[in-house]
């Protein structure tokens, strides 16, 4: 614990650089944006933005980046509660309650309790990353392919489990991404891959382009103007303030959300989309009120909040201490280290300390910031809402050009963008989430390399998952998850289906 | 029989599945002891057709495909073919030059916008854009014939 201490003052030392500091900054400050404008996603905004940090160091990158991640859940509930638009997909919650509250005078007093929840849940969930990561991190040097196998596998499971779609959907897509990952050089026998003579194919296709395109471009190909109205409440700065009844109402739902959101954070999923979706379930479930949710209750709005921003935090303990990305926003993360020559994993804490401590202590200053940049600047976000979005689009289509060419000059790559944009519309028509598409691009090599491996390792014998310990554990929580997913089907009880119910019931 | 959006789904899922083991013909599968560059290809398309039929036999529970909303394919194809003509013209005619004409014929062909507003936003906008790239961050931008 003391040597956690000692690393973490250390941590301080390196993200109160001025330069350090004025990158999470810009981070934030981006990302409350990228959260206020509707059609411009955490995911778009970190993948478009990801050139702009080549010219920086690993720490600089990752901090500027990850404030992008954690300022966009903060800038999302703005749009939900003053236009009823959730600015990206974990504020659809807040948008019920919290818009009700804007209609009934108390826009300021919503958005408040939506930027002191999400930084109280932002700073508890970096108080305990700061605690757990490390340990967790030695536990994963004692792993070898086979666990990596295990564990890849069990977070490809999870995630089909925790999707908000089918876990066949998801399962699809995420072969799809496996697929897509494996063009290029084969890294143990040198053989091209479905490379069609295009030199450029040789090192694989890159996340940026088909981030950008499948959640970027395929967002705006999906949203026409005409679609985008809406009336914006602009808040007095004097009625930001909660009176005393609104503080206590929101203060055991942003205790919840914040413990509920770290949890979910950590599995692998839409994490901090589904926090904020149960946060809203339990607290109406515990509420004396419930019915006031719906009408402008306020544990409607620091619940979901707090969940999404403690889960947005979580997501960073696998993916710091396995090198395992639980969702897409952290695998770009973990491709933008790899861009740096810092590979995110155990080794993490001990091989680059400055990039891991700096990172982390980062994230309690930039919470600080956001809260003191989420309130005073109200205004300012009211006037960026008013830019109609005709406008807006195809200023973000340059910018979607701008960075895929610039992540290696390569105009294959911005074709590959645009093509990801046709393939996201139709996966959106069709009703797949793209998330896991990128997720399994990701892996992909991990994932080929560990099982390759493993089965090189055992001379061809599958039992080598199911001898040895923490393999074999990882492989029984996946066969359940199946399992649990079978009974579903059979049963034709689908938590997801009831969830989307509540959903509808609510938004209703 | 109602087409159904799975059946769509799902029948391109097979189809990708079985063009990836049509181009995997040269790429050696190997053993279970010593997997080769055509394994894990071959593992994966396997289960991409498994799926896709799969969504197939369930496409019941999705909804008939006539029902699909297409109200926004006529955007999306004119910002395809507008950003699409961007891409091709990119790294020959310029960044600067590029760009103002795309936002241009964005708002102009897709938004149907005022011809002078329109040309001086989309000019405004690609220069400020080029300042933050080209100057303040050293992002090297394509030129084009006209030296910018």
């Amino acid at each position: 614990m003391e040597a956690t201490f000692a690393s973490l003052l250390h941590g301080f030392a390196v993200a109160l650089q001025p330069d350090n500091v004025w990158y999470a900054f810009l981070g934030c400050l981006v990302g409350t944006l990228v959260g206020v404008l509707p059609g411009i996603g955490p995911l778009s905004g970190i993948s478009i933005l990801l050139p702009v940090t080549f010219g920086l160091n690993a720490t600089q990158a990752v901090i500027m980046l990850a404030g992008i991640y954690y300022g966009s859940q903060y800038g999302g509930s703005t749009t939900s509660i003053l236009m009823r638009i959730p600015g990206e997909a974990s504020s659809v919650m807040t948008c019920i309650d919290g818009h009700a509250m804007a209609r009934k005078g108390r826009a300021g007093a919503a958005l408040c309790i939506a930027a002191v929840g999400s930084w109280i849940a932002g700073t508890f969930g970096i108080v305990v990353l700061t605690v757990v990561a490390p340990p967790l991190a030695n536990i994963a040097l004692r792993f070898g392919p086979p666990e990596y196998t295990a564990l890849l596998v069990l977070g490809l499971i999870f995630l089909a489990y925790m999707s908000s779609t089918s876990l066949i959907r998801t399962l699809t897509m995420a072969c799809t991404g496996l697929m897509l990952g494996m063009i290029g050089i084969d890294n143990m026998t040198g053989h091209f891959r479905y490379s069609f003579d295009l030199a450029e194919l040789g090192d694989g296709i890159g996340i940026v382009p088909v981030a950008v395109g499948l959640f970027g471009l395929g967002e705006i190909l999906a949203t026409p103007s005409t679609k985008v109205v809406g009336e914006v409440i602009a808040p007095r700065l004097r009625e930001l303030l909660p009176n005393r009844q609104e503080w206590r109402e929101s203060a055991l739902p942003i205790a919840r959300g914040s413990v509920l959101g770290f949890i979910i954070g950590i599995i692998p999923g839409s994490a901090h989309i589904i926090s904020s979706f149960l946060s809203y379930a339990l607290e109406k479930r515990v509420s004396k009120h419930p019915e006031e949710f719906g009408k402008g209750a306020v544990a409607g709005v620091a619940g979901p909040e707090s969940a999404n921003n403690a889960a947005s935090t979580g997501a960073f303990v696998p993916m710091l201490a396995l090198g395992l990305p639980t969702g897409p926003i952290t695998a770009v993360l973990i491709g933008a280290l790899m861009i740096h020559g810092v590979a995110a994993g155990p080794q993490l804490v001990n091989e680059h300390p400055d990039v891991f401590w700096g990172f982390v202590a980062s994230m309690y200053v930039g919470n600080l910031m956001l809260l003191a940049l989420n309130l005073p600047l109200v205004g300012l976000f009211v006037t960026v809402l008013r830019i109609p979005y005709a406008y807006l689009y195809p200023l973000i289509i340059m910018f979607c050009i701008i960075g895929v060419y610039e992540v290696s000059h390569s105009i294959v790559d911005v074709w590959i963008m645009l093509i990801m944009g046709v393939v996201g519309y139709a996966l959106r028509k069709f009703g797949f989430d793209p998330a896991p598409l990128v997720l399994g691009l990701v892996i992909a090599p991990m994932f080929e390399q560990s099982l390759r491996q493993s089965l090189i390792m055992s001379n061809g014998n599958y039992m080598i998952f199911f001898q040895r310990g923490i393999a074999l554990v990882l492989i029984a929580v996946s066969i359940v998850l199946l399992l649990l997913s079978a009974v579903s089907f059979v049963l034709r009880k689908d938590w997801r289906a009831k969830l989307a119910e509540a959903e509808g019931g609510e938004g209703g | 029989m109602i087409v159904r959006a799975d059946h769509v789904a799902g029948a391109a899922f097979v189809a990708f599945g079985l063009g990836v083991f049509a181009l995997s013909g040269d790429l050696p599968i190997g053993g279970l002891s010593m997997p080769g560059s055509g394994f894990m290809p071959t593992l994966v398309a396997g289960l991409l057709v498994l799926f896709g039929v799969v969504l197939a036999l369930r496409a019941g529970e999705s909804a008939p495909l006539a029902d699909i909303d297409w109200s926004d394919a006529k955007h999306a194809i004119l910002v395809i073919l507008i950003a699409g003509a961007a891409i091709a013209a990119y790294t020959w005619a310029g960044f600067i030059v590029t760009m103002a004409l795309m936002v241009f014929a964005f708002l102009v062909i897709v938004e149907r916008r005022d011809l002078i507003r329109a040309a001086a936003y989309s000019i405004a906008a690609t220069l400020i854009a080029y300042g933050v790239f080209a100057k303040g961050l050293n992002a090297p931008l394509p030129i084009g014939p006209f030296g910018f």
